[in-house]
């Protein structure tokens, strides 16, 4: 079978490198190095190529380095510089040696060492230490949450959106870059403003416009800590989605062969906010004449195949404005807000569905189980979904022990990881259920994997229906004993 | 052989154990069935609260589960009657929610996650399987026949007339008051039949916790004193009586006097006197009833003339003077509605406006009890028959029960039981003579007879009584199939009226789709939840008081008035602005620190329980404390029609109501073309202007309209000078208000 082959290759990843025993210690991602902390420099970018995407509701970048080792000592560790801001809205780090697939992804981590410091560095580990001399290409790639302002912040409702955002055309880096260039990509080809730098070489200014995409550089060699703040304006006529929380519970239950999720957003739109009140008859001709508009209208859920039952609901109740088409092919599920949201509205909601435990859960040969479900499953909007604070729960059955999990989403964007009890349904001693938190994703993970080993002897699987019985039990026979007192005083017998 | 099994199913209902078993069977059965005949909207919609009062009752619940008892109970709420607000806590009936609160934490230690709305919703249907046993207790204890107890168990459950208080969503006092007022009664004939202390205790118990659940628990505290006094001037005056009517009186009114709504009401106000006056009366009689037992008859006679006589006098002018020094509250207004039902149309518009409190119609006895509401009157005279004490409550019960079911709707539901315990009663007598099997023997009965005249003294042939039974198989099969059909259709009625008329939640509305398929109108929802996220946490919201539950229950804010209309002023103040225009309206609104106004409007869809529907009352309400501001006259046109369109009277148009309800309307349809859908009219074409408010939210199908008052303007202008500059009036204005040009000298 090919999904057994696809799970027996997952336990073997799980058993040799990165299999996460999640006792209760909260897995921390940085560390501490004294406040007077600087890189030492002993790297030199001999080619960088910074890649930044506005194309979505989030700004994904890409620094494609070649990075050389001018030290005499071979080197593990390359430091990228963020602003303390930045730092807290990074997430899903990943970093990769281009020319080598196999050299899997690298440690990224942050380093703690002075709060007050307004840089920030990021360590990336090499897995092999670089030789003196020696060259390697690292692909180093991000996401920047909560990037853009909307520029003007409150516009008319049947008006088209803009967003700014600056950054700096030369690529921040602890090294000395010999030669480098910053593309920015864009959703639409309609940008207004963006700043003008002047050029190098044959170049007179920067920055080259080709359709919806912006080049700066290349640039001559800069030396470490180089800036050059610029900002670019474009149209973004989409909702800037922004899911400051989301809870998502996924409840396993052997004894109903049910795997249950709950996810419960509290979604924001971040976008311009209104200059005048919500005008309904505008909002009613504008869907006939003109539907492409920045309001939140619409998500798209889809679903794996075979789930089914799902629910909308909201703090009120259901919301009926839902749909879900599924079949063999695929189950989306199409929800609509009760009200189409705007810029600086906000709408929290729940939906849930529920699905066959055989789709997602396999016993080993050793007797043990193996939970394969995503971590992520949100909407897939063309304009993309940022999740601020994520949530996952994995509720397993009562009695389940030996707990281990291991996720593809990037570790720099995982908090903490803890094993809680859960109480429900009739529980005695409360279900195991694995919490990781995370922070600062995007949509883009949301077909990353979290797979979990568990341990379930079958006494912890009888243990509810016996005491179900015994209970039940217990009643009668106390009834009965109850209704056997004589109560009354007079006893005689009639 | 073959016919073993029909033997066997004979004779299974014979043994006493196994008759116990199948009534318990059938019992649990019909439990169930008026659980589930109570589903509808659940299965329709959704699990959803209704209406207006439950969202009240229901937001306190939550505000009792989340907060505690003793919070719950010295609840100030400030998110309502604002700036007032309400000592929540003093002024409710705990009951439901206290139930539903108990029910939660136990379902919670048992470790059932079960959310607080799906007990709210589930609560009345529960209760109401309760009330059919409690149905088939009192019936019960009225005839020994127990297929009257079934049949009435069956009854209760399906009655419209309580259904009507008890659909899934349903939250209302009414939802558990019912069961506690029949089972209450059970217990009083209980202690009655017995004189045990006991019982009289248990009823005592339940007629507190009745007295925390329902303002309606008058009802009892007036019946049983009724039935009392009946009792009495039968000559039925018994020591049984005595037991179970002071143990009642004495430990249900200390019980009904820790509830801090009633407080000392039951030794205050007049509703309450005649279980005080029956208190007394019994003592005296008890009295008198020791003292004939100790001295000779006829100065007895003599003393009890002069003892009642004196006693009495003594006590009417007590009770005058009492009430004329106000320590006994003179009847209330709502009352006095219950006598007269003109009443609180000429004084209290207030009561007049819901329509639960109009007199019945009398389809309404067929609608909401069907084939009971004949059968009825029968059962009451079967009861004559007998007429034993129990019997004699039943009487009373139906006499008091009826007067009060036709003068106000919603006292239907204090009718039901006792009609269907009657029907019951005549029902099971009906097939109980006719189900019987054997037929009398002319001979037999005659031998009997002969054998009884021995020993009378008469053999006269018009003293014998005349040999009655039924001795054709086909007149019993006639009967029994004629009653069985009536039944069945009993049963289809029920369905039929609880799935059209009592199983809509009101907040949510449907509409069929011209494939078929369900489409649900949710504006109220809609727009409640865009309130609840997208304005502040206290934004003021001003709406009619119908409103204010909803609006505390699903949007949270605050609001001005809402369907506990304790201040009648406070509601006119709202009329006042909802029904003036603009000029005055705008510092009421101020005045009130209003951030948001909201509107229903059903115009667009042809909803008709619309604001503009409900606008005379505003009006009426309003003119009863401002009668020199607001006159009701001046919105019907000068011959006396109530209109919308372009004949609307002036006072009609600028009236703030008037401009919510249509601003902007008339830019959805082609010029000329604006429709009312409810009222059936076109509109003028150039909508209403509003100057100090703006459009901040319509609902999908207008059906709610959310309005936002302005702040004071920047420039110190006043609104309606500086909505004209917006619109580009300016150069008219400042044309018109300057002068005759001056040569300028310099």
């Amino acid at each position: 079978m090919k999904t057994s082959a696809v799970f027996s290759a997952l336990l073997s990843l799980l058993s040799l490198a990165s299999a996460a025993s999640a006792d209760s210690k909260s897995s921390s991602t940085s560390t501490t190095l004294p406040a007077t902390f600087k890189p030492p420099q002993v790297f030199k970018n001999a080619n960088l190529v910074h890649v930044i995407s506005v194309e979505k509701n989030y700004v994904k970048e890409n620094i494609n380095v070649l990075v050389q080792n001018i030290d005499k000592a071979a080197q593990d560790e390359y430091f990228v510089p963020f602003t303390a801001d930045q730092l807290s809205r990074l997430g899903g780090v990943e970093v990769k040696d281009r020319k080598d697939s196999n050299a899997g992804p690298f440690v990224a981590e942050a380093v703690e060492f002075d709060q007050e410091s307004d840089i920030q560095y990021l360590r990336i580990r090499l897995p092999k230490p670089l030789a003196p001399g020696a060259q390697q290409t690292l692909g180093i790639s991000y996401y920047l949450l909560k990037a853009y302002k909307p520029l003007p912040a409150s516009i008319k409702q049947e008006e088209p959106q803009f967003l700014s955002f600056s950054f700096s055309a030369y690529c921040p880096s602890a090294y000395t870059t010999t030669k480098q260039k910053t593309e920015v990509k864009f959703p639409s080809s309609t940008i207004p403003d963006y700043t003008k730098i002047p050029g190098s070489g044959e170049i007179t200014e920067f920055p080259q416009v080709q359709g919806s995409k912006l080049t700066y550089g290349p640039f001559d060699e800069k030396p470490a800590g180089a800036t050059q703040p610029v900002s670019v304006r474009f149209e973004f006529n989409k909702p800037v989605t922004h899911v400051s929380h989301l809870e998502r519970d996924i409840e396993v239950s052997h004894w109903g062969g049910n795997v249950a999720f709950e996810e419960r957003y509290t979604l924001y739109h971040r976008g311009a906010n209104l200059s005048s009140l919500f005008n309904r008859v505008k909002w009613q001709q504008s869907q006939y004449y003109q539907p492409n508009t920045f309001a939140l209208k619409e998500l798209k859920f889809p679903l794996r195949v075979g789930s089914a039952d799902p629910y909308y609901t909201d703090v009120i109740g259901n919301v009926s404005t839902s749909r879900f088409r599924s079949n063999k092919r695929e189950a989306l599920l199409e929800i609509k807000p009760r009200y189409p949201v705007f810029g600086g509205w906000k709408f929290p909601f729940t939906i849930g569905w529920n699905s066959d435990a055989k789709n997602f859960l396999r016993q080993t040969a050793a007797g043990g189980f193996v939970l394969n479900v995503p971590f992520l499953e949100g909407p897939r909007q063309p304009e993309g979904v940022e999740y601020e604070q994520v949530q996952v729960r994995v509720i397993l059955p009562e009695g389940a022990e030996n707990v281990q999990y291991h996720t593809s989403v990037p570790s720099q964007s995982i908090n903490q990881v803890s094993v809680e009890l859960h109480r429900t349904f009739l529980d005695t001693i409360g279900r195991t259920a694995l919490v990781i938190k995370g922070r600062n994703l995007v949509d883009d993970f949301r077909d990353r994997e979290l797979v979990i080993t568990y341990d379930y002897p079958l006494a912890a699987a009888l243990r509810k229906p016996l005491i179900i019985f015994g209970s039940a039990v217990a009643v009668f026979v106390s009834a009965w004993l109850v209704g056997n007192l004589e109560l009354k005083f007079d006893t005689r017998k009639k | 052989m073959s016919a073993d099994p029909l033997h066997a199913l004979a004779s299974a209902g014979k043994g006493e154990s196994t008759r116990g078993l199948l009534r318990v069977i059938i019992l649990a059965l019909i439990a169930g069935a008026s659980i589930a005949s109570r589903l509808f909207s659940v299965i329709r919609f959704e699990s959803i609260i209704h209406e207006f009062d439950p969202w009240f009752n229901f937001r306190a619940t939550k505000y009792l589960v989340a907060n505690g008892f003793y919070n719950f109970w010295d609840w100030f709420d400030d998110r309502t009657w604002h700036p007032l607000g309400r000592v929540t806590g003093g002024t409710l009936y705990p009951g439901l929610m206290v139930t539903s609160g108990a029910i939660y934490h136990a379902l919670r230690t048992l470790t059932i996650p079960v959310d607080i709305r799906n007990i709210c919703v589930l609560l009345a249907p529960a209760f109401s399987g309760l009330t059919a046993i409690a149905a088939y207790l009192l019936t019960n204890e009225m005839t020994p026949s127990s297929s009257a107890g079934l049949l009435a168990a069956l009854f209760m459950g399906i009655a419209p007339g309580y259904i009507s208080r008890s659909v899934a969503g349903s939250y209302d006092n009414e939802a558990i008051a019912i069961f506690l007022l029949v089972f209450t009664f059970y217990l009083w004939i209980k202690a009655l039949k017995q004189g045990s202390m006991l019982w009289g205790a248990l009823c005592a118990l339940f007629y507190g916790y009745m007295v925390a659940s329902w303002g309606g628990y008058a009802f009892i505290t007036c019946l049983l004193p009724l039935h009392s006094f009946v009792l009495i001037c039968m000559g039925r005056y018994s020591t049984r009586l005595y037991v179970a009517y002071t143990t009642w009186y004495a430990l249900g009114t200390l019980a009904s006097m820790q509830i801090p709504f009633v407080g000392f009401l039951p030794v205050k106000t007049s509703e309450h006197m005649p279980a005080l006056g029956i208190f007394g009366f019994l003592q005296l009689l008890a009295f008198l009833d020791y003292v004939r037992s100790a001295i000779p008859s006829r100065q007895f006679q003599t003393f009890l003339w002069l003892f009642a006589g004196g006693t009495f006098g003594i006590g009417l002018l007590g009770l005058v003077i009492a009430t004329s020094a106000g320590v006994i509250a003179p009847w209330s207004g709502r009352f006095y509605s219950l006598w007269d039902t003109g009443y609180a149309k000429i004084h209290i518009p207030i009561i007049a406006s819901v329509s639960e409190h109009q007199p019945t119609a009398w389809p309404a006895f067929f609608f909401d009890l069907n084939m009971l509401i004949w059968l009825f009157p029968v059962g009451v005279y079967l009861c004559f028959q007998q007429l034993a004490d129990e019997h004699v409550f039943i009487v009373v019960y139906a006499l008091f029960g009826s007067y009060f079911a036709g003068v106000m709707v919603r006292l239907m539901l204090t009718l039901t039981p006792v009609v269907c315990v009657a029907a019951a009663i005549a029902v099971s007598t009906l097939l109980d003579t006719y189900l019987s099997t054997k037929s009398p023997k002319p001979e037999e009965s005659q031998a009997a007879e002969a054998a009884e005249g021995k020993k009378g003294k008469s053999g006269l042939k018009s003293t014998s009584k005349p040999v009655v039974g039924i001795y054709s198989i086909w007149g019993r099969s006639m009967m029994v199939s004629a009653l069985a059909v009536y039944l069945l259709l009993f049963v289809l009625h029920c369905t039929w009226v609880t799935s059209n008329a009592y199983s809509s939640p009101s907040v949510v509305l449907a509409s069929r789709l011209p494939d078929g398929s369900q489409h649900i109108i949710d504006d109220y929802r809609e727009a409640y939840q865009w309130l609840r996220q997208n304005t502040r946490e206290d934004a003021k919201i001003m709406s009619w008081w119908d409103y204010g539950y909803q609006i505390g229950g699903m949007a949270d804010r605050p609001t001005l008035v809402d369907n506990n209309t304790w201040n009648n002023t406070h509601i006119a103040t709202v009329g006042k602005a909802m029904s003036s225009s603009e000029e005055v309206s705008y510092p009421i609104m101020r005045q009130h620190e209003v951030d948001y106004v909201l509107v229903v409007f059903g115009g667009l869809l042809g909803y008709s329980g619309d604001d503009i529907n409900k606008f005379l009352w505003m009006v009426r309400i309003a003119e009863g404390i401002w009668p020199d501001e607001v006159s009701e006259r001046s919105f019907f046109t000068p011959r006396g029609e109530y209109r919308v369109d372009g004949e609307a009277t002036e006072t009609m148009k600028n009236s703030l109501m008037y401009k919510m309800s249509y601003y902007n309307y008339n830019t959805l349809f082609p010029p000329g073309k604006a429709v009312d859908r409810v009222r059936g009219v076109h509109l003028p074409d150039v909508g209403p202007t509003l100057s100090t408010m703006e459009e901040a939210f319509t609902s999908e199908n207008w059906i709610i309209r959310i309005y936002k008052v302005k702040d004071l303007d920047n420039l110190g202008r006043d609104h309606m000078s500086a909505a004209a500059f917006d619109r580009g009036q300016k150069k008219k204005k400042a044309t018109k208000k300057r002068g005759p040009r001056l040569l300028r000298v310099e």
